[in-house]
């Protein structure tokens, strides 16, 4: 089950993703932690803690990194795990979501 | 000074051997070993003892002094000779063949051997070439050029003879139709000191021998045809000659019997359904309208056409004796329309009418084509005109009236201003002014579709690829694949990486919703709605890979059936034309005065019996017209493939030919003329 830490700073915001992001996370991401997020300025994604993915939680990334867009808020993903990344690249997510959001 | 360099197969025996040639005893002479025998390993590498042997008697000191001061007669004698491939070697006999005065200060080689006499007022050298090494007192000499006396022990050595084993290979090919042998022969590469005349500075050279030699062995082959389980169709002749070839070569040891194809069904029609002699020219070139045999007919009960089973091809047999299936043989389908029933593989009429048969690839279409007959103008009165056969107006089209059939469009008079649309072919005995007639619009269509449908199908093919390597990549869960299908991840792939297809696919279906009543083909219309569904509105209904590739299967079935032409093709043939477009799938005819400031596109033959002025014209079987340009300076294109001719009676200054993708205007006017492109590319006019 996937669950998240949020530690805020001034401006910035980290999130900490901790399990596997699938089609159970898509309540905790679109009523939980996108709602909690759109008060920031910066918004940092750890991927560190996140093993799995499957088409649905990708999808909710998506979601997530386009509302925070379209808020005009900075967010950045980081500590992709490798195996995860390699998904990520065979959808062109880098592509979709803008290179520089990956860090 | 007396001394001999003796070999033997041991230092005792080459001592011996040396005794007995000085006629001298052991105590007489100074032995100096120079070389331990070694004995290499089965024969290779083996070489021999090798020893110096010196008379130690006052007399024979004496002679040495002499010789080296003065005596040409014993300097000769004294000539220190390198041993190779000689069991026993001195300088005495090399002495009896040369005239020693002529060899002071000289070097050659004779025998795979070199020899010096020195000179007191210069010294010999000798170059070393390529693949030799000069062992010099023992020690390899490193340089090119050297300096050498009688004094230094001089031995040559070459590289070791160089061996390939005979190469060969036995393959079958991808049908195991053939069995072929590989076979490269072996060779060895032989070397020798090349011999060289005496003279004071000489090069030593190698010279190579490459001898052939096929180790090959006809038992060899066997074994490993039968370890390819090779079992049919041995050619032992050839098997022989791959033993015996000197010479690199392919031959084939086995070869199977290759599958005879079989014949698909075919259609066989009893009437003439082709009614493609719609107004033709009488002796004196003058048109008839009275003799327009238009509509061939038939009565109930007719049977129009046979359908044949296909015929079933012969097996082959493959080289490892399995049963090689020949191509399977498909049937032709029949899909009967209004009017006709299939009984027993006949194809029968059922009305009295016109039939209609139309193939395409695997597919015959039959239907007897009902016809209306409409007496009077098309006008806002009459209404536009939508008919399901064969249409035929005995008064005019007036303007922006529209005619729509899927039969044959037959109009009495003039078309000004209007729209005529068929599947089928279009006549018009009047004027065609200001109009847009397009005949064969079905083939379009499916030309058309059948272009988007190819592009989906690449994007398609790699789509699935991508799906199903995600579902390889380790960090993936297809969990919810099972809840939610593969919507959430296609969404995605449309975002960016497919967005190509997005774009296709909507204009497929764009086309496809425009144009559904000329699409007779439901596929076409089953493979919009899955891609709509699927892609487009990403509805409820779980995709899987399997549908995908069901879709994928149902486009490549489309896609090839948009490649094989419609047969009979579709015609225009009408009198004289202004200002208007017309396109037809088939061969475009104008029997009147011509055509003026009028796009002509056809996928058959433009043949034009009076003038076009102004205006493209394209044929893209090849254009025959009398007379083509115009003096008002308007312009007119006249265009076909690279492969096919322009027929011109007379062509005025400034029309544009086109020939694939040459261009060349016209600067003179010319008569009779057929332009093509030769074979520098450029177009030829004759």
């Amino acid at each position: 089950m996937l669950k998240y830490t949020i530690t805020k700073e001034e401006y910035t915001v980290k999130v900490t993703l901790n399990g596997d992001l699938d089609i159970e996370g898509t309540e905790l991401i679109n009523d939980k932690l996108i709602p909690s997020l759109l008060t920031a300025k910066v918004v940092e994604v750890s991927l560190e803690q996140v093993p799995f993915v499957d088409s649905t939680g990708m999808g909710l990334l998506m979601n997530l990194v386009n509302t925070l867009k379209d808020s005009s808020i900075t967010i950045t993903i980081s500590h992709v795990r490798e195996d995860v990344f390699e998904v990520f690249e065979l959808l062109q997510l880098p592509e979709i979501f803008g290179k520089e959001v990956f860090v | 000074m007396q001394s001999i360099i003796s070999k033997g197969k041991n230092v005792e025996d080459a001592i011996h051997i040396g005794l007995n040639l000085l006629g001298v005893s052991k105590k007489e002479v100074d032995i100096e070993i120079i070389t331990q025998e070694t004995n290499g390993f089965i024969g290779i590498g083996k070489k021999q003892a090798v020893v110096r042997l010196t008379v130690t008697n006052e007399l024979s000191k004496n002679i040495e002094v002499q010789s080296h001061s003065t005596s040409l007669e014993d300097l000769a004698n004294t000539v220190t000779a390198m041993v190779e491939k000689q069991d026993v070697m001195n300088e005495t006999p090399v002495n009896n063949h040369v005239s020693s005065t002529d060899l002071v200060g000289k070097s050659w080689v004779k025998d795979q051997r070199l020899y010096v006499v020195d000179s007191p007022s210069h010294y010999s050298t000798v170059t070393i070439g390529k693949g030799i090494q000069l062992i010099k007192n023992e020690e390899v000499f490193s340089g090119t050029s050297t300096v050498i006396t009688e004094k230094d022990l001089l031995e040559i050595k070459l590289e070791e003879p160089q061996e390939e084993p005979t190469k060969w290979n036995v393959s079958i090919d991808n049908n195991k139709l053939h069995a072929t042998i590989d076979v490269e022969p072996g060779y060895k590469i032989i070397r020798e000191v090349q011999d060289v005349e005496p003279n004071e500075h000489i090069e030593l050279k190698v010279r190579e021998t490459k001898v052939f030699s096929n180790t090959l062995q006809y038992k060899e082959i066997l074994e490993k045809l039968d370890a390819l389980r090779v079992s049919y169709g041995f050619n032992h002749s050839e098997i022989m000659k791959s033993v015996n070839t000197l010479i690199p070569g392919r031959f084939e040891a086995a070869t199977g019997k290759n599958a005879v194809a079989g014949k698909d069904g075919w259609i066989e029609l009893n009437v003439d359904i082709n009614p493609m002699n719609g107004l033709v020219e009488d002796e004196s070139g003058k048109v008839n309208f009275r003799e327009t045999k238009l509509i061939p007919t038939v009565e109930k009960g007719t049977v129009i056409a046979t359908i044949h089973p296909p015929i079933p091809g012969k097996p082959g047999i493959t080289v490892t004796n399995e049963p090689l299936p020949a191509r399977q043989t498909n049937p032709l389908i029949a899909r009967t329309g209004k009017g006709i029933i299939e009984i027993e593989n006949k194809l029968v009429a059922m009305e009295s009418g016109r039939p209609s048969i139309e193939i395409r690839g695997k597919l015959v279409k039959a239907a007897i084509v009902p016809k209306l007959i409409h007496y009077d103008n098309v006008n806002l009165t009459s209404g536009n005109i939508h008919f399901i056969g064969d249409v035929e107006v005995l008064g005019e089209v007036e303007e922006n009236m529209l005619v729509e059939a899927e039969g044959d469009i037959f109009i009495h008079k003039s078309v000004s201003a209007a729209k005529l649309t068929t599947a089928k072919s279009i006549v018009v005995k009047g004027n065609v002014f200001g109009s847009e007639l397009e005949s064969g619009k079905n083939n379009m269509l499916i030309v058309e579709l059948g272009h988007l449908v190819g592009n989906m199908l690449v994007e398609l093919g790699k789509m699935i690829a991508v799906v199903k390597q995600l579902m390889k990549s380790p960090a993936f869960k297809s969990s919810d694949f099972s809840v939610t299908g593969l919507q959430p991840l296609l969404k995605i792939l449309m975002e960016k990486r497919f967005r190509n297809f997005l774009i296709s696919a909507k204009k497929y279906q764009d086309t496809v919703e425009k144009s559904k009543i000329y699409l007779k083909e439901g596929e076409w219309i089953k493979v919009s709605e899955t891609i709509n569904q699927t892609f487009i509105t990403l509805s409820n209904q779980i995709t899987t890979l399997d549908r995908l590739a069901t879709l994928y299967q149902d486009m490549k079935e489309l896609s090839n059936q948009s490649e094989v032409p419609v047969e009979p093709n579709s015609y225009i043939t009408i009198s004289d034309t202004v200002n208007s477009s017309l396109y037809c799938s088939g061969d475009v005819t104008i029997i009147g005065k011509g055509s003026i400031n009028t796009k002509i596109h056809a996928g058959g033959i433009v043949k034009v019996h009076g003038v076009v002025r102004g205006g493209e014209v394209y044929g893209r079987m090849g254009i025959e017209i009398d007379e083509v340009g115009s003096n008002s300076g308007s312009k007119t294109v006249v265009a076909v493939p690279h492969d096919q001719l322009i027929k011109l009676g007379r062509v005025r200054e400034g029309t544009i030919l086109k020939i694939g993708n040459v261009t060349e205007t016209i600067r003179n006017e010319r008569t009779h003329i057929i332009a093509r492109l030769n074979q520098d590319g450029q177009i030829n006019l004759t």
